[in-house]
């Protein structure tokens, strides 16, 4: 059976990319971007999560490893997650930015509008 | 099977026919009757149209476009190739993704069948 | 001279100059400047030395972050970053630094009239290192960040005269597509990991060789698709033709000659043929009769995205009347014939047809580097002097801007693939071995040529015509500006003239080492583990 974190990761990916399609406001296009890397963050993370004797594993904190009755999850996704997070901001920051001066050029947000350069 | 080239040979004869089209040049000034050194005669033909020559109507069009015309008859017959390329190009952001997530689709699909 | 203790200067000396540029520029604006291009120069200095190093002694340089091995104590696979450095990630370098110098030279005299001078500088370092990173990484989540950092640089900078609608417009189309090419890239490598546990690229390949299961074939079509996007192929070509004229031109010049090859066709090449190796699954586990991945099928697919972008690309810039647009949808055909390359490499791998397949996309990749590059600042120059990219306007420039016409005239037929320029050595090698391989992709790629030598001839024309009253006041532009147009023509011709030696000493090497038919490329990471 496949963990219900893994259809749940793969349906983000599937609404952001239906937002794309079919949104037309830049804000929400903004949001479908979040969506679509939250969904591979949500995937990332819960591929280091691991049942041991039953037990829902620790944090991946290494002071009292020894006393832990239980397993740890993986630290390397949650190093990438975190990685990709900050890399996430960077879009997001910049891709408001852009849209802000979007807004001042043509004064509206649909993505409509951003059609002078065809052709 | 696979040949090699070495660019002395083409600069020889890139030389060669620098020399062939001076002596090709000699011999149009000789024999030809436009070209002179100097007045109306100095005037440089581009597909048989005159320059200096204003067509009624169409005054707006003169002398600064010399590029436009010379591939007309490339443009022409493949008008309609032209025609569907420039509009598939349509600067929408959606038919862009759309145009990616195809891309993608295509990809799965033969690495998965053919892979 | 020891490789392994300069690669790390390669990105420490563009992330201090990048960062420490603000400061800097507080000391006035000539500091600005001359920070800017000794950063770039010193870079420039460590790439070449790299170059010499891998290029003499053809070994791979291995590269542990933080530690003498990668591998951990008492496990049997690496679990530290490590970079990889073979020898196409070397010319890679190498021509990064070299281009981006110029781009940095040409920006003195050409952004001397825009603000935010000290944000430009540090984002084009940032570019740069980007770049190198992805050209020198073994990591793929690494390599994800480069690219990250890469494009995100590269979308700030087509962005970057945001007083302009065209650069926001193209800003946010390229911004918010190429994010999803991204995420697509960071799908793939997570499914990688949960399939495999690792990240190390040298590592996967073993792992992935042992075990080719769908997942691996999932990933290897997101990246693909990805990276397709990157590289500015058909039918994901549109954004390029956007962005890269709406930037300013030093920034076209990079992203053009650069962004696309590296972020692109080099990371393809990576993921094919180290990651995906072909020797292992064409060769060793067909002859086996073990589950395989069947590479020439992909090699193949990629053939057929070549020929599109060839055909699309050389067409669509026929009919463009904005100069800039012309030479972008012209980089959309090169770009097609670098696959094209890289698809024959793949499909007929192990053939000697294949490998100088290869090594042709490698040698193209190099030259149109530096002719698109040539290109794109003249198309600056122009701008600059003129004011304008319309080529209904520019008719005459030849009596008025002689020498930046002469730099158009040399960069235009080597880009067409006129001898003796560089362009006609590395498009014969294409042509010849597409001709071996299958007469109708030859075929194929001559049809682009012959609209790309229309759409050149165009400007030609246009530039040698009758002078309009717009064009009489230009004149050839100050010495910082003309000295990197100088310098490019002087690669282009002096490339051209030794095309025989190049092609032997440098770029079949490379192609060998690319094909890693010694599994060198592993062999390198995993002799390694009994270091520990």
């Amino acid at each position: 059976m496949i963990p219900f974190q893994f259809i749940t990761a793969f349906l983000m990916m599937a609404i952001g990319i239906y937002a794309f399609l079919y949104k037309r406001n830049l804000i929400k296009l903004i949001l479908a971007l979040n969506i679509i890397d939250s969904g591979i963050h949500l995937l990332l993370v819960s591929l280091g999560y691991r049942m041991e004797l039953n037990e829902p594993p620790t944090a991946p904190i290494y002071t009292g490893y020894e006393t832990l009755k239980s397993a740890m999850v993986g630290p390397l996704p949650q190093a990438l997650v975190l990685t990709s997070i900050v890399i996430g901001v960077c879009v997001l920051a910049l891709a408001m930015a852009l849209t802000i001066n979007a807004y001042r050029h043509y004064g509206t947000l649909d993505v409509r509008a951003l059609r002078r350069l065809r052709g | 099977m696979f040949g090699y080239w070495d660019a002395l040979y083409f600069v020889f004869i890139f030389i060669i026919g620098l020399i062939l089209a001076w002596l090709l040049n000699e011999w149009a000034k000789k024999s030809g009757m436009g070209t002179r050194e100097t007045g109306d005669g100095t005037k440089i033909f581009i597909s048989g149209e005159d320059p200096d020559k204003v067509v009624p109507g169409f005054e707006h069009l003169e002398g600064h476009f010399t590029g436009k015309n010379v591939m007309w008859g490339l443009t022409y017959a493949l008008k309609r190739f032209f025609r569907v390329l420039r509009d598939d190009h349509t600067g929408l952001l959606t038919d862009y993704v759309s145009y990616l997530l195809i891309t993608t689709g295509f990809v799965l699909g033969v690495i998965l069948i053919w892979g | 001279m020891n490789g392994e203790a300069i690669l790390p200067y390669l990105i420490i000396i563009p992330l201090f100059g990048a960062f420490a540029m603000p400061i800097v520029s507080l000391a006035g604006k000539k500091a600005r400047e001359a920070w800017a291009v000794i950063i770039s120069a010193l870079t420039l200095v460590v790439a070449s030395a790299v170059f010499y190093h891998v290029w003499k002694t053809k070994e791979i340089i291995v590269y542990t972050l933080g530690a003498k091995t990668p591998f951990g104590q008492g496990v049997g696979f690496p679990i530290r970053i490590v970079w990889e450095v073979d020898l196409f990630g070397a010319i890679m370098v190498l021509t990064v630094a070299f281009v981006s110098l110029m781009a940095v030279l040409y920006s003195l005299g050409y952004m001397k009239h825009d603000t935010g001078l000290e944000k430009y500088y540090t984002l084009i370092l940032i570019l740069e290192l980007g770049m190198l990173g992805i050209a020198i990484t073994g990591d793929l989540f690494n390599f994800y960040v480069f690219l990250e950092i890469m494009s995100i640089a590269s979308y700030a900078l087509v962005a970057f005269r945001n007083d302009t609608w065209e650069g926001i417009e193209a800003g946010v189309k390229y911004m918010f597509v190429g994010s999803i090419a991204g995420s697509f890239i960071l799908l793939g490598i997570a499914l990688l990991y949960g399939q495999y546990g690792t990240l190390t690229m040298g590592y996967i390949a073993v792992k992935i060789a042992e075990n080719p299961t769908v997942t691996a074939k999932v990933a290897l079509a997101l990246f693909i698709a990805g990276l397709l996007f990157k590289s500015g192929a058909s039918p994901v070509h549109m954004w390029l033709a956007d962005a890269h004229p709406a930037a300013p031109s030093s920034i076209s010049a990079m992203l053009s000659g650069l962004v696309i090859k590296v972020g692109g066709i080099y990371a393809m090449a990576r993921i094919l043929f180290s990651i995906y190796s072909p020797m292992a699954h064409s060769i060793v586990l067909k002859a086996y009769l073990q589950p395989y991945i069947n590479m020439s099928a992909i090699g193949w697919l990629i053939i057929i995205f070549a020929s599109l972008t060839l055909i699309i690309g050389n067409a669509m810039a026929v009919i463009q009347t904005d100069m800039k647009r012309l030479l972008a949808y012209s980089s959309v055909g090169q770009i097609g014939y670098i696959l094209l390359g890289l698809g024959i490499g793949l499909a007929a791998y192990g053939t000697q047809t294949g490998e100088v397949a290869l090594a042709g996309a490698i040698y193209h990749t190099v030259n149109h580097a530096i002719m698109k590059a040539l290109l794109f600042l003249v198309a600056g120059v122009v701008i600059h002097e003129v004011g304008t990219r319309n080529l209904n306007e520019l008719s005459g420039l030849a009596k008025t801007m002689p020498k930046t016409t002469f730099a158009f005239l040399i960069g235009a037929a080597a880009i067409v693939g006129l001898p003796p320029l560089n362009g006609f050595a590395s498009k014969w090698l294409i042509y010849e071995s597409s001709a071996v391989f299958n007469p109708v992709l030859g075929a194929i790629a001559i049809i682009g040529t012959a609209f790309c030598t229309a759409a050149y001839v165009r400007v030609l024309y246009t530039f040698f015509g009758r002078p309009s009253e717009r064009v009489a006041n230009a004149r050839d532009p100050e010495t910082s500006m003309m000295l990197p147009m100088l310098l490019l023509v002087l690669a282009i011709v002096i490339m051209g003239l030794l095309p025989w030696q190049i092609s032997d000493k440098v770029m079949i090497p490379t192609a060998r080492m690319l094909e890693q038919f010694k599994f060198e490329y592993i062999n390198a990471l995993m002799s390694l583990a009994g270091g520990a």
